[in-house]
């Protein structure tokens, strides 16, 4: 970074959206959007106009249709979002409206329907929103574009860097596949839809990167997007380091998809086993393209979502899970408080703190009775592959009810003359401090004990990540959480204990590091995690990951945390 | 008419994918359906009425629903809400 900055004038900035290092000629486009001025028409030209404007409409629909194929599923949504506001009944009453009563033409009338709703959208003052202002007028440009028939549209050649004011999703797309190789752009935030497709498209890509346009010339550059910078006509030098680093980059990923296949294991030579979070039928077909063979955390509140908690239902969502599979699957009793369950039961004041997972389902005897059964019987034909996970234990007594819960319906079961797994593994979630605190009397009743990172987190710092005046101190990597971790670890250790993580640090390779440096095997993330967790497990030694969790351990903080890593990593 | 006050609880507001739900799920209904929120209303079914709202976390809506369905609808729609509209909100 500093040798970057000592030679600003030639560096144009902004933040980072996308990583990834783009070499490439710099292509700056510097014009304005169209403005489109009121034109008049007759009454005679009205029925042409709402032609105009509704053939304009389905070519515009059939153009956003055939990018779909382009894009993952997460930008296939945004495709299907920008569909949606083009056929908006508001749209098409407000333009037929100025076509007909206000004798406009449908360009104008188009341009001007947009414009009101962006007015409204700049006026509500908040960020977030803000950034969807230049996703709208983007596809009003467009639409106006196809409507007036005009090809605004440019072409680059292969591996060009493009500077420009702002590019739709749809521009994005089809640059993409001539071979653009990096994006700058002076609008438009890290979550806007040019952004994340870039994400999606894996393009470096800079944003907010202020008045970039006039800065810009046509030369070579190089794009550093994890860094956020575009270094115009860089020196020898600089341009070879970044020529090496796109080649290891490059090599990387290479690297990491080969690496599926590869046996996990570290350098040492110990085993490690990365499984999948799954919610969803959807998502199943992952585990194969990612080489995972166990669920670590089914989650079940689907069913509830969807009102399908009638024991037929959950017997047939689990067996359908467990045919995806040979491995195991760790289900996760219903984990939602109690509003979820009952539209009639007044809304808590502190509902992270209230009558949730297994404190309700204590309570809610029947709706907990059937989910037991109807895995206890998915258990029974399919021996040792099926796992309970509890959500939400704060102190001993809840397992020892649940114990006598499940042992009272296995009792049951045997005597029907029903097939049961006698030694169905039963597990907690340790996600509440006191839990983890008190670890090795819990573990005393346990078979695993999976560590909820993210709830974890939540309740160490009394951080809500979802208010954004205080998301910055919810920190999964904060030495305090790393202490409560070890303290579990040890006590499974102690009590002969399998235990695995299943939150969101196990997906994050600094955390990954650390958690198998304390001795953890089992980590468990979303299925698109899982080449680049294991492409630094299968780099480094066991002393080397151990010696990382001591110094994270040792850190008073985050910062020094994530420094601790950065050096570590190269060295 | 029945109308009903409503919390939204997912982190990132009525955002364009949540705004999207809401809307295909609105537009199932035959009963017309309609939006209050400071000051504004705006038609239920529009994506772009509902976007405009700009509402975040903790906006507090007033739902309006009216027609032969309305009673299935503002129940459908509140579930949506509270739901966070089925989206992961990590």
């Amino acid at each position: 970074m500093s040798k970057v900055e000592s030679i600003d004038h030639k560096v144009i900035s902004g933040i980072s959206a996308n990583s990834g290092i783009a070499i490439g000629n710099i292509v700056c486009i510097n014009s304005n959007r169209r403005k489109v001025l009121p034109k008049s028409i007759s009454e005679t030209e009205v029925d042409t106009h709402l032609k105009i404007f509704k053939d304009g409409r389905s070519a515009l629909l059939d153009e956003l249709s055939g990018m779909l194929d382009y894009l993952d599923e997460q930008s296939g949504s945004i495709i299907d979002t920008q569909k949606q506001i083009v056929l908006d009944s508001e749209v098409e009453k407000r333009v037929e409206s100025l076509i007909k009563n206000e004798l406009l033409s449908s360009d104008f009338a188009v341009y001007k329907t947009f414009c009101d709703f962006i007015e409204r959208l700049k006026e509500s003052g908040s960020e977030l929103f803000r950034q969807r202002i230049v996703d709208l007028e983007n596809l009003r440009d467009r639409f106006i574009d196809v409507i007036c028939d005009d090809d605004n549209s440019f072409s680059v050649k292969k591996g060009t860097i493009l500077v420009t004011k702002e590019l739709s999703p749809t521009e994005l797309v089809s640059l993409h596949a001539e071979g653009l190789s990096g994006l700058v752009m002076e609008k438009g935030g890290i979550t806007s839809h040019a952004a994340l497709i870039a994400q999606s498209l894996e393009i470096p890509c800079i944003v907010s990167a202020k008045s970039a346009t006039s800065k810009a010339f046509n030369t070579k550059g190089v794009l550093d997007g994890r860094e956020g910078v575009l270094i115009l006509d860089p020196e020898k030098e600089l341009l070879d380091s970044y020529k090496s680093k796109l080649k290891k980059f490059k090599r990387a990923q290479k690297r990491l998809l080969d690496n599926i296949n590869e046996p996990s294991e570290t350098k040492s030579g110990t085993e490690f086993f990365l499984s999948a979070n799954i919610e969803f039928e959807s998502e199943l077909n992952q585990l194969k393209k990612y080489n995972a063979t166990n669920i670590g955390l089914l989650r079940t509140e689907g069913l509830l979502f969807s009102n399908k908690t009638a024991f037929d239902e959950q017997v047939w969502f689990y067996e359908s899970v467990l045919s995806a599979t040979e491995g195991s699957v760790t289900f996760r009793l219903f984990d939602v408080g109690g509003d979820k369950l009952n539209a009639k039961i007044p809304e808590e004041a502190n509902p992270f703190l209230g009558w949730r997972g297994i404190r309700m389902l204590l309570d809610e005897k029947e709706l907990l009775e059937t989910q037991l059964k109807a895995l206890l019987i998915c258990a029974g034909k399919n021996k040792g592959r099926v796992k309970i996970l509890v959500p939400m234990i704060s102190v001993e007594e809840e397992i020892i009810a649940l114990k006598a819960i499940i042992e009272e319906l296995q009792n049951k079961l045997r005597n029907e003359g029903i097939k049961i797994d006698e030694k169905v593994a039963l597990g907690a979630m340790i996600e509440v401090p006191s839990a983890a605190l008190n670890a090795k009397n819990l573990a005393e009743h346990l078979d695993f004990m999976s560590i909820g990172t993210n709830d974890l987190t939540q309740y160490t710092m009394a951080v809500d990540r979802g208010n954004e005046k205080i998301c910055s101190l919810y920190q999964q990597q904060h030495p305090a959480i790393w202490e409560l971790i070890k303290i579990t670890v040890e006590a499974a250790v102690k009590t002969n204990t399998e235990i695995a993580v299943c939150g969101e640090l196990a997906g994050n390779v600094l955390g990954a590091c650390g958690l198998v440096g304390l001795g953890i095997r089992n980590l468990s993330m979303i299925p698109n995690a899982i080449p680049r967790i294991k492409e630094e497990l299968i780099s480094h030694n066991d002393s080397e990951f151990n010696e990382l969790a001591e110094s994270f351990l040792a850190a008073s903080n985050t910062t020094q945390i994530k420094k601790i890593f950065e050096d570590w990593r190269v060295h | 008419m029945i109308k009903k006050k409503i919390t939204i609880k997912n982190s990132s507001g009525l955002h364009a994918r949540p705004s999207a739900a809401l809307v295909k799920t609105a537009s199932k209904f035959s009963s017309d359906f309609f939006i209050h929120f400071y000051g504004y209303k705006v038609n239920g079914k529009s994506i772009l009425g509902v976007m405009t709202l700009a509402a975040e976390h903790g906006a507090e809506l007033e739902l309006e629903f009216d027609g032969s369905d309305e009673k299935e609808a503002m129940k459908t729609i509140t579930e949506l809400i509270d739901n966070k509209f089925g989206l992961k909100d990590e």
